[in-house]
């Protein structure tokens, strides 16, 4: 008998895996890639075939007062969002995972339930809460909103650094004469820094394409782009919301580069 | 390098209000002493060992370290060094940086700093590796940069919670050369906490043998071994025979015992298995009356000259039957 | 990176918002009109001509929200201190509103004096505050694909259109509630014969269904439906050099009204400037500037609009005629029921 090379059995397995995963990236890119082509039809409706590539909706996004301030408002919102959000987050974080604190399962939940109430509301319910307090709708107001929404994400993801913390790093510095201070600035904060950011990059996102809590939140002039371009939508639907929606992803996007340069973003994708 | 004695005078610790994780537990370290705590899980030496690093609080008792009541001292104020099981480096740190911590802590100068590193990573054998961060690292390098970073800082007490526990056999045994070497140079008191009896023997100046939160017995390895003063003690360490002459509990280690013509001798019985241990061969003997007895036949150079089956006879001096406390 | 340029638009930009938060304080001596308008083309002409005059004339400060939902925020607000003083809706809206007491039940020519000089429809029986703009539903089908011009409102159940004419969703969409009191009184006894309209909605499937006037626009333009309910708005404001093959018909049975109605909110503690802002939306100057820019009807009798305009608006007395206001108080009194119905009857 000649000794003939083994054939690799054919795995179904595999190939359902490899199957489904093209189909999900699939499902996830391909409405990218619509919007896109959207964006640079020169026709204001989609049309198929595309009839040919023009920036004239990128012109009119960018040359349009209303949905700059709106950008600008969305990006300066989410900033401070982002900031608040990383700083609440992980605060509550340690508190839940080291403060020894009684009945820190209800706590958690507790902090964990913006996330179960539908976020529209939410936002009727702050707005009520507002008005009923005569706060009026100041862009704070929005800020605070946001944040609500967001500080979960950073707590979830820090709580999940946290869960694999190993504290005897921490005592190793307490022995080698760093003071509980020093120890949270020099070991514990850089320690649980991918997990901060992490949730901070979400909570960034959430605030930027926030749209339900926003809507009752924002006032006459003050509107955040997902807004604006919902009330767009309703009169003129166009390829400058498409438009819009590319700069929306590539903006998101590169604040995620941005941060994964800053930071190593890489070091944490395992949540 | 200084070193320091250690005392702990009556101190207790319960964990939740229940567990006696360390009962009334009084111990005396000299200064440059090689002190072992050794015991199964549970047993209360991690416990203690933690007390004198300051991660707990006894509930009762005193910690003294070089004449002083340390007690309620706070862990970053107490200069001493750890070494832990799981080496605990700074993941985001190089190792140069790992070992500059305790310098820079306790403000030393940046020369003096990188003098200092410098020169630990070279008692470690780890020149080179100072860019490094420690998940570049083996097992044992890291254990190295652990050891190092301990010990920059010439701390009068080096502590080391199962610091080998990790490594591999081989490396686990050139560690423990080393380790015992670096501390006879430097002259500093370690405590030692350790499950592992060989590893204790080993190493140690004295070994304090824990269970239950008691202390069992104190001694140096030879008096833990062939002088054991108790049952748990005999047990815990090594092979035993535990012979039972009215009422009174007696230890006798399998090597103790020789092989002799069955005919006049103490006991006799026969071989029940026979395990070939290179330098040794242990067997199981089933007398004619009573439990069956180990015994440890040495061999420089010939194999083991019984087998299963084979009458013998057993013999040993009555010295070496040690009289166990009840 | 970000251009220095961009860093400073960005902190002009954090300036203005400062303002923003704080409107009340900046202009405590003017006094604030709190309105809701349309977006879009509409939109743009009120922030950069209507509203400035208004503010200059009344010394006054607008403060307009285009961001929908107008009512839920109104709900939510006190009603001693509404969030709105003006609140323009369609008329369906408004009938929501003056059920919860959110809005007047009545103006007249004596809070707002241009109202002498309406259309009867503009404040008839089925419109609570005052309309100033109305809209024709009616048909609109593309000119290319071989359909002759419908005259009835029954050409859209032509068996040739399945799959490709486009209706709306009805619970979300006014136009789509409009048509289907339409159908009753085409197949029926009248605009109340709901049996009768469920039977002939049936009959319209296989239909493509949008929630937004905007979608039907788009869908008309790139062929996506061959007709389809609309307002002639929809389909005029298109015209020009890029004009596709899509024309707005009216059906003999006559046309829906989609009126743009304006009304003050009971609590407003600017109630004069309110009436006033209503009466200045109806002067024929404002009226024909709106109305040529976005393809309304206006309400005003004496507005002369360009001839282009006139030969398609509802101008004239007669042509006015032809407009047929639903009942939304019927309607409204009814909606769950219907909306559960009818999306049954669309599923699938």
């Amino acid at each position: 008998m000649s000794a003939t090379p083994n054939r690799r059995p054919f795995d179904a397995g595999r190939a359902a895996y490899l199957t489904l995963n093209a189909l999900l990236l699939a499902f996830l890119l391909l409405p990218i890639a619509i919007v896109l082509v959207f964006a640079l039809n020169p026709t204001p409706y989609i049309s198929f075939p595309p009839v040919g590539v023009s920036l004239r909706w990128f012109e009119k996004f960018f040359g349009s007062a209303e949905f700059m301030n709106a950008l600008w408002l969305s990006l300066w919102v989410a900033s401070v969002v982002l900031v608040l959000s990383i700083v609440i987050g992980a605060a509550c974080a340690l508190a839940l995972s080291r403060g020894n604190l009684p009945g820190r399962a209800a706590l958690t939940a507790f902090f964990m339930s913006p996330l179960m109430v539908p976020a529209i509301l939410t936002g009727l319910a702050l707005f009520q809460a507002y008005l009923l307090s005569g706060i009026g709708r100041p862009v704070w107001g929005l800020i605070a909103a946001h944040t609500l929404v967001a500080v979960p994400y950073v707590i979830r993801t820090t709580l999940a650094v946290l869960h694999n913390f190993d504290r005897r790093i921490e005592e190793a510095a307490a022995v080698l004469g760093a003071s509980p201070v020093r120890v949270f600035f020099e070991v514990t904060l850089p320690l649980i820094r991918p997990g901060v950011f992490a949730g901070g990059v979400f909570a960034f996102i959430v605030s930027f394409d926030q749209f339900p809590v926003s809507l009752f939140l924002v006032v006459p002039k003050g509107e955040t782009l997902p807004v604006v371009l919902f009330n767009y939508m309703k009169f003129d639907l166009d390829g400058a919301i498409a438009a819009a929606s590319m700069v929306s992803i590539l903006l998101a996007l590169s604040v995620v580069l941005v941060l994964e340069r800053l930071i190593g973003l890489k070091a944490y994708v395992k949540l | 390098m200084t070193s320091a004695a250690i005392k702990l005078d009556q101190v207790t610790k319960t964990f939740d209000g229940r567990v006696m994780a360390v009962d009334a537990v009084t111990l005396d370290i000299a200064a440059g002493e090689f002190f072992s705590l050794l015991g199964p899980s549970g047993c209360g030496k991690t416990t203690s060992l933690r007390m004198i690093a300051g991660f707990e609080h006894p509930d009762s008792g005193r910690v003294h370290v070089g004449g002083k009541d340390i007690t309620d001292l706070p862990v970053h104020r107490r200069d001493m060094g750890m070494v832990f099981q799981s080496y605990a480096l700074f993941p985001h740190r190089t190792v140069a940086e790992n070992v500059a911590f305790g310098l820079r802590m306790r403000e030393v100068p940046k020369p003096e700093i990188e003098r200092r590193v410098a020169a630990a990573l070279a008692q470690v054998a780890l020149t080179g590796f100072e860019t490094r961060k420690p998940g570049q690292l083996s097992g044992g390098q890291q254990q190295r940069v652990a050891l190092a970073r301990a010990l920059v800082v010439e701390p009068p007490v080096l502590l080391c919670d199962e610091p080998l526990g990790a490594l591999d056999r081989k490396l686990r045994q050139q560690m423990q050369f080393e380790l015992k070497e670096l501390q006879k140079r430097l002259g500093v008191t370690l405590v030692f906490v350790t499950h592992d009896q060989e590893e204790a023997l080993a190493m140690s100046d004295r070994i304090a043998v824990m269970n239950g939160g008691k202390v069992e017995q104190v001694g140096t390895p030879t008096e833990i071994y062939e002088r054991p003063r108790t049952r748990f003690v005999a047990d815990f360490i090594g092979e035993i025979n535990i012979l039972d002459e009215g009422g009174q509990l007696r230890a006798l280690r399998p090597e103790k015992i020789r092989l002799v013509a069955a005919e006049g001798a103490r006991l006799s019985g026969t071989v029940e298995t026979s395990n070939y241990l290179g330098g040794s061969t242990l067997l199981r003997v089933q007398p004619t009356t009573g439990p069956s007895m180990l015994v440890r036949e040495t061999h420089a150079g010939a194999r083991a000259s019984r087998a299963p089956g084979d009458l013998v006879g057993l013999t040993w001096n009555d010295s070496d039957a040690v009289a166990l406390e009840s | 990176m970000i251009s220095r340029r961009k860093a400073l638009r960005a902190g002009a930009g954090l300036a203005a918002l400062a303002t923003v938060g704080a409107p009340s304080i900046l202009h405590a001596q003017t006094k604030t009109l709190k309105i809701t308008t349309w977006g879009g083309k509409w939109g743009e002409v009120m922030k950069a001509t209507v509203l400035p005059a208004f503010e200059k004339e009344f010394k006054c400060t607008v403060s307009a929200d285009q961001a929908f939902p107008f009512l839920p925020k109104l709900q939510v607000s006190s009603k001693n201190d509404p969030i709105y003083d003006v609140l323009h809706a369609n008329s369906n809206e408004q009938w929501n509103a003056v059920v919860e007491g959110l809005v007047m039940d009545k103006i007249t020519a004596k809070e707002v004096p241009n109202i002498a000089d309406v259309y009867p429809y503009a404040v008839s029986d089925k419109i609570v505050g005052v309309t100033i703009f109305t809209s024709a539903i009616g048909l609109g089908y593309r000119t290319d694909k071989g359909l002759t011009k419908p005259t009835s409102w029954k050409d859209l159940a032509d068996p040739k259109l399945a799959g490709s004419r486009g209706g709306y969703l009805i619970p979300v969409n006014s136009l789509g509630q409009a048509h289907l009191m339409m159908l009753g009184k085409v197949y029926g006894k009248g605009l109340t014969d709901l049996d009768a309209a469920y039977k002939a909605l049936e009959a319209l499937k296989p239909i493509k269904l949008v929630d937004f006037t905007g979608q039907m626009e788009k869908m008309l333009l790139s062929g996506e439906v061959s007709m389809g309910v609309i307002h002639d708005s929809g389909v005029y404001r298109y015209e020009g050099p890029n004009m596709q093959p899509v024309d707005f018909a009216s059906p003999s049975e006559g046309v829906l009204a989609l009126e743009q109605v304006l009304n003050v909110t009971p609590g407003s503690k600017v109630k004069e400037l309110a009436f006033g802002y209503i009466d200045y939306m109806l002067r024929p100057d404002v009226q024909k500037l709106l109305a040529e820019a976005v393809w309304y009807s206006p309400a005003n009798k004496k507005v002369k609009l360009a001839a282009k305009y006139d030969a398609k608006l509802l101008t004239t007395p007669e042509k006015v005629a032809a407009l047929i206001q639903p009942d939304w108080k019927w309607y409204n009194a009814r909606r769950e029921d219907i909306d559960a119905r009818v999306t049954k009857i669309l599923k699938g």
